[in-house]
């Protein structure tokens, strides 16, 4: 185990050095760099100057050994579309708010999802199960600023229970949370219910679950005990993603309801050639994901002691 | 779970070999008994034929344009109504068939084909081929799409006005970094289930591995890929019209459904058909395909076998 | 999205579709660079950069050499003061709330301002293109623009150029004081300017003054120190500027030009200081209280306040927020005001069937921006005036306004200068590119290309267009398609990868759809985008002369303008551009806010008008809210 585990921090370090070389690469090959004024461009000695202040004149190695030789000290650099704050205090502003806009989502979307999958299992292919069918088809097919967009103008403009934007932490209302996190739980609630219910059919119809019924047991205690336990390393697999995915922030959900989140640099760092924010955006995604990765195979063996992680 | 270790499991699947051919006629007759999926199925084949015959079926070309009957709402005129620039609508959600279709489709042929390999590769050896492929998974998952598809564009384009619609463009690139959950998905199922007694049977007989991950994983995987694929359609569909407004997308005027839903944003508080029908689309789509999935599953479920 | 949450993908596929839908509404639009046209979502001041004037323009600039006839010595002469007694109507009442105004702790402007891209500064000369919220309010520029768009005495209480044209003083308002109880003198102004040109800020309006202030490109480039730059303190209250070549729309151009504190500039180091209100200096009508980023801006009166710009509000807050957002927060009464350019086509139809929303709409020629289509004409096929010619032909402009674009939001261009800005001589241009389709179906086979045969399939290049543009844009390539019988695809690029192409030489967008606004109210402005070597691979030395000859002409300003327009003509009759709409700006903002600058000006146009409420407008001293805020049910921010 120690070892397994002692391998996969070694993985972890290499993907994120890959990933440093790949986003460096990848930024600087893209035309358009972060002082290309659109209206006119800068005069070209202010040009140089600017690029020699960030160091951008120099050759792309010289750069990429100076950024990792920084950013191995901790100093991520200063963001160009920001440049009063550090990459560090850009996002220790922002993350949090997102990272609490993401878990309530989770919350919302599992609990719910995993109901409504159940439901939709053990009542299959009757009215019950058809809806949950549905809804959950237009929680993935209906894209969320389209939800956003009515939830707004139903619930703000028409009936003005909430406000149109804002968040609790930054000076909202608390009621200001209940529309980003419904528009945010939707889709995922969707897919958490798809799931559920998918692998839940599959594995009460399986052999071992209707020799437990044969056995006397009782459909409650058979669904509890033994199905929802098999049902769950496809979710692990599919779902466990969905967490660095929602508390990274959701640029369209944080976009329209005002939330002063992380969500909208993982665009506008690319928009505008914001290359340090590029690569900490990218190396903390690279991060998260790889750390999401080792737990889901660590909860594996959890669920299903057969499972050996090697 | 002990009572699934208690249970003494058929192989269905060695077992059926010596008659391959019962196998796929049984399969072929428990999907006809499914009404859902066959329905489905004819909704499917419909689909596709419109995307083919595109040109014979629409009403006007998706490109014929005249202002003075922009946003019209739906009409006798005009079924769907026209859009922002006076084009029949109905013409450009069957023309849009075509691009959506091909796109969600491609994409997720192209993610089984590396994915499900990469899969049961890293789920039936372990140790480091497991290791690899996996590591290149998170350094995949880690570089945003966008940023891959400018990188494209520049080595594509090269200086060039680029004369393409750019479909293949789009297809490669979502197929290319889209294999990723395909793969962990078939890795994870294979993990899981190449402990059962029929697959630890087959090893003790001497079968190849390769021969024990077609004929008895990848069938038992086959559930959850199935609905990975499904789900991995309409995400295809919206992937692309997200590319699209990087002018790496495919090209107005055509059409594409996930195109006219982010085309919407802006009019459906007043034009509300031109969001709702491609989304009806798109959903319709992913519906026939999850229909005709779950019932290919249960035809081909060798556990149903009785 | 919920649809691409889906896998562990879903991350990158979120951001790709979410990007798209943000695009869509506009959101990005502000991102890379098309900022100004999202000015009025905020104040019109912390717009992207451009413009001024307009109709009065003509007056502004040149009449206001009219006015001075009497220096009948040299013309130049005539460029002078004019303004200086003219005004101050409006700072005559100011800072007296008027009868029907709503209690002082109603006094409370509330708006959005761009969140796409985070703002760093407040300050102009820190970054045109980073600064949120009410920007420019911490200073008084030199002049400001009454709602004529006349230049009035800011900052600066009178001005004259001397005999040769190069040579202007300002005296300065000698009460003016920063809020850390020290005089703004002149010195401030210089270290400004100064701060500007320095190379080593690399600010993003530098070109500006480029060939304008004397020793200013020279100083960019680093040949020449900062202290040789045309702009001199003569005592603490007169400053003085040196042009290169006589400029005679040199005051209105300085509209932008409220200081920075030299103190705090070379004791920081930057104008950031201005940006945090621990640090802020101001010797504008406001102060900054509150910076919470990402998220809210908030400026209050400032007490110390000595100008002649005493604003009735009392606090300003400006709040974080997507443009697309802006019209439901209008909606739900949280903020006063929504500009034009980022209501949607549903917006724009919603309102237009709305009988209380359709009473504040509020047009207006905003930055006279024209959007229009331009060639590489130094390659095959345009190359061929014909080929350029057939093309503006079958751009049916009044079908774009009435179906597209909607009448409220802008008017058909057949020419560059919109109608009420200088020189605009958009009724004698209209014939030369009307909507013809039988004169371009024949041009095009003289050409060599009868019904598009043998012509190649083009791609139209957009610059991260708004939906609607996108729309306007297969508007004219469907026409294309079904008049010429040439193919042509539609892209709307990302914005840097737009203009990296358009910039390069030789540029490398065949055909392309691209937009400009003005910075300040001179024709100059405007037509030198056209010049040789600019932003269009399109040359004409006849253009480019009478261009620049017109600029420096200090004679009679009728026959200053008379050249323009013989310029214009030019570049109208070669094709340099296909010119498709001049936009219109329809404001909305709250039945309650009142002010004399809100009334109908010469042309009876009733808005808040460029600037906006800005510094370098005399909105901030006339306009407040009436008895009708108490009731209105809004929701004012803690």
């Amino acid at each position: 185990m120690v070892r397994y585990l002692l391998g996969r921090i070694i993985g972890l370090i290499i993907v994120l050095f890959i990933v440093s070389v790949l986003a460096f690469l990848l930024m600087h090959s893209i035309p358009g760099g972060p002082f290309d004024e659109t209206k006119n461009p800068l005069p070209p000695a202010a040009k140089a100057n600017i690029l020699k202040k960030y160091g951008l004149d120099k050759p792309i190695y010289e750069q990429y050994i100076n950024y990792m030789g920084n950013a191995l000290h901790g100093d991520f650099g200063i963001s160009f579309q920001s440049p009063t704050e550090t990459v560090i205090d850009l996002i220790a502003r922002t993350w949090p708010v997102s990272i609490q806009l993401g878990l309530l989502a989770i919350i919302v979307a599992f609990t719910t999802g995993l109901a409504a999958g159940i439901i939709a299992a053990i009542k299959q292919n009757t009215w019950i199960d058809y809806i949950v069918t549905f809804i959950s088809t237009l929680g993935i097919t209906v894209p969320n600023f389209v939800i956003a967009l009515w939830l707004l103008l139903i619930f703000s403009i028409q009936l003005g229970w909430v406000p149109t934007g804002g968040w609790p932490t930054e000076g909202g209302e608390w009621t200001s949370a209940i529309l980003p996190v419904i528009t945010l739980a939707l889709g995922p609630s969707a897919l958490v219910a798809r799931y559920t219910r998918s692998s839940m059919v599959e594995v009460i119809r399986s052999e071992y679950i209707r020799t437990a019924r044969a056995k006397g047991l009782s459909a409650r205690v058979v669904i509890l005990r033994h199905t929802l336990k098999n049902a769950l390393i496809p979710m692990i697999t599919i779902l466990a993603p969905q967490i660095p995915n929602l508390i990274t922030g959701t640029i369209f959900v944080e976009v329209i309801y005002r939330i002063p989140g992380l969500g909208k640099f993982f665009v506008s760092s690319i928009y505008l050639r914001d290359y340090p924010m590029i690569m900490a955006t990218m190396l903390l995604v690279a991060a998260l994901w790889s750390i999401t990765y080792l737990l889901s195979d660590i909860l594996y063996t959890v669920v299903d002691p057969r499972v050996r992680l090697s | 779970m002990s009572t699934a270790t208690d249970t003494p499991v058929k192989a269905p699947a060695a077992a059926a070999e010596p008659e391959v051919s019962n196998l796929w006629r049984d399969a072929y007759r428990r999907f006809r008994k499914n009404k859902l999926a066959v329905g489905a199925f004819i909704v499917l084949v419909f689909l596709i034929l419109v995307a083919i015959f595109a040109d014979v079926i629409s009403p006007a070309r998706y490109d014929y344009s005249n202002l003075i009957d922009a946003n019209q709402f739906p009409n006798s005129q005009h079924w769907l109504g026209t859009d922002n620039v006076g084009r029949d609508f109905l013409s450009r959600i069957i023309y849009g068939a075509r691009i959506s279709l091909v796109v969600g489709f491609s994409v997720q042929i192209i993610a089984l084909l590396i994915g499900v390999p990469l899969g049961i590769a890293a789920g039936m050896f372990g140790g480091w081929v497991d290791y690899i492929i996996m590591r290149g998974v998170e350094v995949l998952t880690a570089i945003p799409i966008w940023l891959f598809a400018l990188f494209i564009i520049t080595v594509w384009q090269s200086g060039e006005t680029n004369q393409s619609n750019g479909l293949l463009n789009v297809i490669l690139a979502i197929g290319l970094v889209g294999w990723v959950d395909i793969c962990r998905l078939t890795r994870a199922q294979i993990l899981t289930l190449r402990e059962k007694e029929y697959v630890l049977a087959a090893n003790a007989i001497g079968a190849k591995p390769i021969h024990i991950a077609i004929h008895h994983l990848l069938p038992n995987a086959l559930a959850p890929l199935i609905v990975a694929v499904t789900l991995g359609i309409p995400s295809a569909i919206f992937t692309e019209a997200g590319l699209s407004f990087l002018g790496f997308g495919i090209n107005d005027p055509l059409p594409s459904w996930g195109k006219m839903v982010a085309d919407s944003s802006s009019y459906i508080r007043v034009y509300w058909h031109l969001g709702l029908f491609p989304t009806i689309c798109i959903a319709i789509t992913m519906l026939t395909f999850s229909f005709v999935g779950d019932g290919l599953r249960d035809a081909l479920d060798p556990n149903l076998k009785t | 999205m919920s649809q691409d949450s889906k896998k562990g993908l879903s991350r990158r596929k979120f951001v790709v579709l979410t990007g798209g839908a943000l695009v869509a509404s506009g959101i990005l639009a502000a991102c890379g660079d098309a900022t100004p046209t999202t000015a009025p979502a905020t104040t019109a001041a912390s717009s992207a950069t451009t413009a001024a004037a307009t109709t009065a323009a003509a007056s502004a600039t040149t009449a206001a050499a009219s006015a001075t006839t009497a220096a009948a010595t040299t013309a130049a002469a005539g460029a002078t003061t004019a303004a200086a007694s003219a005004t101050t109507a409006a700072a005559g009442a100011a800072g007296v709330l008027p009868a029907d105004a709503a209690p002082a702790d109603q006094q409370v402007y509330v708006n959005h301002f761009d969140s796409t891209a985070d703002a760093t500064c407040l300050d102009f000369y820190e970054s045109v293109y980073k600064r949120g919220g009410f920007a420019d309010m911490q200073s008084d520029s030199l002049v400001r623009l009454d709602k004529n768009f006349k230049t009035q005495p800011g900052a600066a209480l009178k001005w004259a150029v001397d005999s040769s044209g190069l040579v202007w003083t300002f005296n300065l308002d000698p009460n003016l004081m920063w809020s850390d109880d020290t005089p703004v003198t002149a010195d401030d102004y210089v270290a400004t300017f100064q701060y500007g040109a320095d190379p080593k800020h690399a600010w993003d309006f530098t070109w500006y003054f480029g060939g304008v202030i004397k020793n200013w490109n020279e100083a960019v480039a680093g040949k020449v120190p900062l202290d040789q730059l045309g702009v001199k303190a003569v005592d603490a209250h007169t400053l003085q500027f040196t042009t290169e070549s006589p400029a005679p729309y040199l005051p209105p151009m300085l509209l932008y030009s409220t200081p920075l504190q030299k103190k705090a500039l070379t004791a920081t180091g930057s104008g950031l200081y201005n940006a945090d209100p621990k640090t802020t200096v101001s010797s504008g009508p406001f102060i900054l209280k509150e910076w919470t980023k990402g998220n809210r801006i908030v400026l209050e009166a400032n007490p110390k306040y000595k100008g002649t710009n005493k604003p009735l509000f009392q606090k300003l807050v400006a709040i974080a927020a997507a443009p697309s957002s802006d019209f439901a927060s209008y909606q739900a009464n949280e903020i006063d005001f929504v500009g034009g350019a980022v209501l949607s086509p549903a917006d724009n139809a919603l309102i237009a069937q709305d009988p209380t929303l359709k009473n504040q709409v509020h047009p207006q020629p905003g930055d006279f921006r024209t959007d229009y289509l331009f060639f590489d004409t130094k390659k095959p096929p345009f190359d061929n005036l014909k080929v350029r010619q057939a093309f503006s032909h079958v751009v049916d402009r009044d079908a774009i306004i009435k179906s597209i674009i909607t009448p409220s939001q802008g008017i058909p261009a057949y020419s560059f200068l919109m109608p009420g800005f200088p020189a605009s001589n958009s009724k004698a241009l209209a014939p030369i590119q009307n909507y013809d389709v039988a004169a371009a179906k024949s041009l095009l086979s003289e050409a060599g290309y009868p019904d598009g045969k043998g012509f190649p399939k083009l791609t139209l290049w957009l610059r991260n267009e708004a939906p609607v543009r996108v729309a306007l844009a297969q508007a004219i390539a469907a026409s294309i398609k079904q008049n010429l019988g040439i193919d042509v695809d539609v892209s709307n690029k990302e914005s840097k990868t737009f203009t990296d192409a358009m910039n390069a030489k030789p540029t490398q967008i065949q055909f392309g759809m691209v937009n400009y606004g003005m910075d300040f109210l001179d024709p100059y402005n405007m037509l030198s985008v056209w010049l040789s070597g600019g932003r269009h691979n399109w040359n004409n030395t006849t253009y480019d002369d009478a261009v620049k000859k017109a600029a420096s002409f200090t004679g009679d300003p009728a026959q200053r303008v008379q050249m323009f327009q013989d310029a214009e003509k030019i570049l109208v009759s070669d094709v340099g551009g296909i010119f498709i709409y001049h936009r219109y700006v329809s404001d909305l903002y709250k039945p309650y806010m009142k002010g004399s600058e809100l009334e109908p000006d010469q042309n009876g146009v009733a808005a808040l008008h460029w600037p906006g409420y800005a510094g370098f407008s005399q909105s901030v001293s006339s306009v407040y809210m009436s008895k009708d805020a108490s009731s209105a049910g809004r929701k004012l921010p803690k």
